[in-house]
């Protein structure tokens, strides 16, 4: 490859917070952490991108797991697509985010792409994160000065820009198991069903509490500079029972939420519409799913 | 220049020091020492020619850098038949006919092996699932498909034999 | 269920024993077990790595090129521009196998002023290690003057566009002129009117272009490489200024050609760096060389009138074609021809007036592609008859039975098909194939479609087309079959084999072919236009029947029978009728061994050679023959989203004689692959001349989650002009597939998107817009 840049494997954790610190983020010149390789090798290729060191991560062993206990999903940022697909659980209360798994890259990709991995690469399309932004997931930030946790939705600052400071690395992603009356969804819509990227992707969570929606979450990728959700539209079906108007209704304020652009794959329109058709379309389900 | 160093790879069952620069893909390394049944098609991990296994799971080589797989086991399909007998996967995309320019096919067949080890009965779906990172553009996957089902039912026999 | 041969009756073949049958192709093993090396699998000592540098404009002057930082770079051994080659240009033309003049197509190699279009070379670096040559090629320093350009080719014909090919833009034109156009439209009851529209695509070969070039100790240049077409070192030998018999091309499995490897892709790169260098030069394109290196499928712009009565007899037709033939002329001449031959489909209609033309823009160049204008002109043809079928009120399949060609019927350009027209009994057996239909599901909508097609094989009858092969038998009676061709993965080596093998009464692992070297294997002509076994099986069958014949000639002396009480079989001579008098095959080569008996046969196999047609009506023969067959498909199309799902895929083809059904039913999926990515995903776009897609993740194939199982049917009407009957598939396995798909949606949704590739989005904005709608007039 073109690209000349040094090269670090550290065996613990520590001595990574130790090579990344002071790493400027945005990637030119700098230390930029290096975990399945799917993004960065891309970039560095095409000279998007030009470290002048990378760290691997793919000796730190603790970071890759998912874990569930006491209520909690604890998922080490290393984790992989093809680990999300392979976990017994996950899919019980999870099927949103083992959806998305299912239509990320092609198996080779999801063999090695990390969670960790698409939520930094900061793109609005990165799959990962509709889901985990629905399940009310918080990454956990970590220098050699301590660790930090941030909510998901507090992460991203906009167009490849994130709460990241300088030589932080993120190490875990965690949510609470969503509780008993509730039921999540995730859609990839894009120009081909295998290994491609998204145009508009959707993530739902539902909770119901006496037959009405307790908490909504509405996730959309694609559709803005980062991945944002639409919280007008989950107010308007927040401790209502949902009817067909009023999921049509929250639809049409979630295309008011997002700032979608034209781009080779589709009009701003069309992405509009789908926001619109599949929003409905998921709270729909995820509502059927709680009465 | 990027820093080359030695590492210690094994590649088709046999240990290995390779001299590697920083900057190496696993692609380029095991190209360089002629294992040419890797192949190159996109260079960014959209085409899937060149999979290979490490410890058992298939990668896009192209995605890899070198050292980061320093002391790994590293399988192409030319690996897979070692100890004699022909690997059923191969043996069935042949007797399938599978293959059509064959330039896709040591990927397909890498992606394949990886994928029956997480789902050793697929249905044409789990298979369409696993493949769906190898791009062919000669067969139109219907062979692809009969060849993985063959392949896994004599892999399936096979383990319940041993 | 309308039955075998409508109008054909020829004796199936007999006692056939190898052809037929579904063997394991004798390429494959290698391929499956990683063996096989591919053009790019080959190095050699002291080798250098190539790059080519290309302008990153569509439309440009060239006002300055300054290598020297370039060159200065240690381990760069050698930079060209095109001010170190002098008078050198490069033919463009179809390969020719006669010496007949070219088509005035010559073109620069590097950019001398003009950028024509994005990509085009500015310059090749040969370096120590790749790296490096990537590293001199940002070394490069170039000015570009932005020159106004022209990206479509209906505003390159206006007066006052920037002129980018001859002095009009107008690379070429067909008419066709048959019967009474007015007199047709009189007679018509109804009048339809459509125009259709396709995309630039890319033919996505999984192999990009590569090759290794080495100037040998006779000052020969050797240039292993993958191509489809080996008889191109006449025009590199041309480009370079040296003798025919000093350019040598070798091939190998090639991995994928589709039409993208049949023009010259790094040849001369190669050959010029190789020279200049005195060194072995390896240039392998990188997957975005790829997207740039090699011409496209034409867009098309097609209008079809067709003038009909009310119980569909079609009356009359009148089409117009315009393809974008972008920057470069390449073999656009020959597609639109194509086109314009298969313009209405392969329907009899007395009435046809045709008008074709393409046209030169600063879009990147078209050349040729799998389909070859044939599958554009299908495209149109077959949504036009179910557009008709929809005014008619009649079934979409009882239009096509009631205008289908017969044989002895002429098509547009006169020609009257003498092989046998099965398209009914295809588009029958395919859609019966479909089964029962898929449940409807909320906004999920069904839809089914059929298509069509009239695809020639072999080439262009003027182009005087032949091919040698040799063939030889062992002295341990092991066959040896060499032939120039070159196999672009659908077995054309095998087909070979399985023919020697046939006729000499061998298996097929006893046959070893060589192939694909101009230097030592007899040249076939190309792999092209689904010309190879046609042509080159025919060669190879000329030559085993020949040595056949001694063979058979000298045992029958042997046995004290007639030649005629012989056959070969299982490696020994027998009589027919008393197998009991039989010998080894190997102790009856022996015998002609020491006799002198020849073991060996070069053949030439001849096409029909004709004249030009007529370039005011049109008329006259075109191609050797045609094939005929149908394509139909089940869709799931959701109407919120219009997401489209492929359920069911249905070939069915006349091949004539399947040599190999396996290799057949693999043309006849990887063809609906094709075709379904065509009429759905695929789009090569340029945005004022320059390419958006340059990779897989944005140039959409389909995946193996696109595709259903695709069923393939086999008919074989023994009716084609190849070995043993033989028609062709690897073209006519795409052709009609994009429409059926385009038919499928129309169905479901009630709507047509009269433009490919039928995306969600255009889906969704022809289902929004409130009145139906009508393609562009």
């Amino acid at each position: 490859m073109y690209a000349d840049f040094d090269l670090v494997i550290p065996e613990t954790l520590d001595e990574a917070l130790e090579a990344l610190a002071g790493a400027v983020g945005g990637g030119n010149g700098g230390t930029q952490p290096l975990a399945g390789g799917t993004n960065m090798i891309v970039d560095l290729r095409a000279r998007r991108v030009a470290p002048s060191r990378l760290v691997g991560l793919g000796r730190l062993d603790g970071l890759r797991g998912i874990r569930i206990a006491d209520g909690r999903v604890r998922m080490g940022a290393r984790t992989t697509m093809s680990d999300i697909l392979r976990h017994p659980d996950l899919a019980g209360h999870a099927p949103s985010l083992v959806d998305q798994a299912r239509v990320f890259g092609g198996q080779m990709v999801r063999n090695a792409a990390t969670v960790a991995g698409n939520i930094c690469s900061g793109s609005p399309a990165a799959d990962a994160v509709p889901a985990l932004l629905a399940l009310d997931a918080e990454v956990t930030l970590a220098s050699p000065s301590g660790t930090r946790v941030v909510p998901l939705s507090e992460f991203f600052l906009g167009y490849k820009r994130d709460a990241r400071a300088p030589g932080e690395l993120m190490t875990e992603i965690a949510w609470d198991i969503p509780p008993a009356h509730s039921s999540n969804r995730f859609y990839k819509l894009a120009l081909r069903k295998g290994d491609a990227i998204t145009v508009v992707g959707v993530a739902v969570a539902l909770a119901a509490e006496d037959g009405k929606c307790g908490t909504a979450r509405i996730a959309l990728g694609a559709v803005a500079p980062i991945v944002k959700r639409a919280t007008a539209a989950e107010a308007m079906l927040c401790g209502q029972a949902l009817t067909p108007e009023l999921i049509d209704a929250a639809a049409r304020q979630a295309v008011d939420d997002v700032d979608p652009i034209d781009d080779i794959r589709a009009s701003a329109e069309y992405r509009r519409h789908c926001v619109h058709a599949l929003t409905r379309r998921l709270v729909t389900q995820a509502w059927e799913r709680l009465t | 220049m990027a820093e080359t160093k030695t590492i210690a790879l094994t590649i088709n069952g046999r240990d290995r020091k390779v001299a590697a620069p920083a900057n190496a893909t696993l692609l380029e390394t095991l190209r360089e020492l002629g294992y040419f049944e890797v192949k190159s098609g996109c260079e960014k991990g959209d085409c899937g020619a060149c999979a290979v296994l490490v410890d058992g799971e298939a990668i896009d080589s192209c995605l890899a850098l070198t050292w980061t797989v320093a002391g790994r086991a590293v399988t192409t399909v030319a690996g897979l038949s070692l100890g004699g007998a022909k690997h059923p996967l191969i043996e069935a995309f042949e007797k399938s006919g599978a293959v059509q320019c064959g330039y896709c096919t040591p990927g397909l067949i890498v992606a394949a092996q990886s994928m029956l080890k997480d789902t050793p009965e697929p249905d044409d779906d789990d298979i369409r699932l696993g493949l769906s990172g190898n791009l062919c553009r000669c067969t139109g996957y219907t062979k692809v498909f009969d060849a993985v089902r063959d392949a896994a039912a004599v892999l399936r026999g096979a383990e319940s034999q041993a | 269920m309308t039955g075998a041969p409508q109008d054909w009756t020829r004796a199936p073949n007999v006692n056939l024993r190898q052809v037929g049958k579904p063997l394991v192709r004798t390429d494959v093993p290698g391929k499956a077990q990683g063996r096989t090396r591919f053009a790019g699998d080959h190095v050699m000592p002291n080798m250098l790595h190539a790059k080519v540098l290309r302008a990153p404009k569509a439309s440009a002057r060239l006002t300055r090129l300054d290598a020297a930082k370039a060159r200065a770079l240690e381990g760069v051994v050698c930079v060209l521009t095109a001010a170190d080659l002098a008078d050198r240009r490069a033919a463009t033309d179809i390969p020719g196998q006669t010496g007949r003049k070219r088509l005035a197509t010559d073109q620069q190699i590097l950019v001398r002023e003009r950028v024509r279009y994005h990509g085009e070379p500015l310059a090749l670096i040969a370096a120590e290690t790749l790296a490096l040559a990537e590293r001199a090629a940002d070394l490069i320093e170039y000015d570009l003057e932005p020159l106004p350009g022209v990206f479509d080719p209906v505003e390159a014909l206006k007066p006052g566009a920037p002129i980018v090919q001859g002095t009009d833009n107008v690379v070429a034109t067909y008419k066709v002129r048959k019967g009474d156009l007015e007199a047709g439209f009189a007679e018509a009851e109804r009048v339809v009117e459509n125009t259709f529209r396709t995309q630039f695509v890319e033919h996505a070969f999984l192999e990009p272009e590569v090759g290794l070039a080495w100037v040998d100790e006779n000052e020969v240049i050797n240039i292993r490489v993958s191509t489809q077409v080996i008889e191109h070192f006449r025009a590199i030998a041309d480009a370079l200024g040296v003798a025919h018999n000093q350019v040598r091309i070798l091939g190998s499995m090639v991995g994928g050609g589709f039409g993208g490897k049949e023009d010259v892709t790094v040849e001369i790169y190669l050959a010029l760096l190789a020279q200049a260098t005195g060194r072995p030069v390896r240039l392998a394109y990188t997957r975005e060389d790829s997207f740039f290196g090699h011409g496209k499928r034409h867009p098309f712009v097609i209008t079809h009138r067709t003038g009909v009565t009310q119980d569909g007899r079609i009356t009359a037709v009148q089409i117009t074609m315009t393809a974008d033939a972008g920057a470069y002329v390449f073999l656009s001449p020959y597609v639109l021809l194509y086109a314009v031959v298969a313009g209405p489909g392969p329907y009899r209609i007395d009435n046809v007036h045709i008008d074709a033309r393409a046209v030169a823009t600063n879009n990147m160049y078209t050349s040729a592609f799998r389909g070859f204008g044939a599958a554009q002109a299908c495209v149109a043809h077959e949504q036009q008859m179910d557009e008709i079928a929809k005014e008619l009120g009649l079934d979409r399949l009882e239009l096509r039975r009631r205008n289908f060609l017969r044989t002895g019927d002429e098509i547009a350009t006169g020609y009257a098909i003498e092989s046998a027209v099965w398209s009914d009994d295809c588009m029958t057996k395919a859609w019966a194939a479909l089964g029962e239909r898929a449940p409807e599901d909320g906004p999920v909508k069904i839809g089914r479609g059929v298509a069509t097609y009239q695809q020639s094989y072999g080439r262009i009858t003027w182009l005087h087309d032949t091919s040698e092969a040799w063939v030889g038998v062992e002295i341990d009676a092991t066959v040896v079959v060499r032939s120039g061709v070159t196999d672009i993965g659908a077995g054309q080596v095998s087909a070979l084999a399985q023919i020697a093998a046939e006729l000499l009464g061998v298996s097929l692992g006893e046959v070893t072919v060589y192939n694909s070297d101009s230097a030592t294997t007899p040249l076939a002509g190309t792999t092209t236009a689904t010309r190879a076994l046609y042509m080159t099986g025919n060669a190879v069958h000329l030559a085993a029947e020949a040595l056949r014949g001694r063979l058979i000639g000298r045992a029958a002396e042997e046995f004290g029978v007639a030649p005629s009480e012989v056959d070969l079989a299982e490696s020994r001579a027998f009589v027919i009728d008393a197998p009991d008098k039989s010998m080894a095959l190997k102790d009856l080569v022996g015998i002609c061994a020491s006799e002198g008996i020849h073991r060996s046969e070069l053949a030439m196999f001849r096409a029909p050679f004709t004249g030009e047609i007529d370039p005011e009506t049109g008329q006259g023969r075109v191609h050797p023959d045609y094939a005929f067959g149908a394509h139909a498909v089940e869709v799931a199309v959701d109407t919120e989203t219009g997401e489209v799902t492929v359920l069911k895929s249905v070939g069915a083809h006349d091949v004539g004689q399947a040599i190999n059904p396996a290799a057949v039913a693999g043309q006849i999926e990887g063809g609906a692959a094709q075709g379904q990515g065509y009429a759905l995903s695929e789009a090569m776009i340029y945005r004022d001349g320059e390419l958006m897609t340059p990779s897989f993740s944005e140039y959409l194939i389909p995946t193996a989650m696109d595709m259903p199982r695709v069923q393939s049917i086999i008919l074989e009407s023994r009716s084609g002009l190849g070995p043993f009957g033989a028609k062709g598939i690897g073209e006519p396995a795409l052709t009609p597939v994009a429409p059926a798909i385009a038919n499928a949606v129309a169905d479901a949704i009630g709507r047509r998107v009269f433009e490919l590739p039928i995306t969600p989005e255009r889906i969704v904005m022809a289902l929004r817009e409130a009145e139906p709608r009508k393609g562009p007039r």
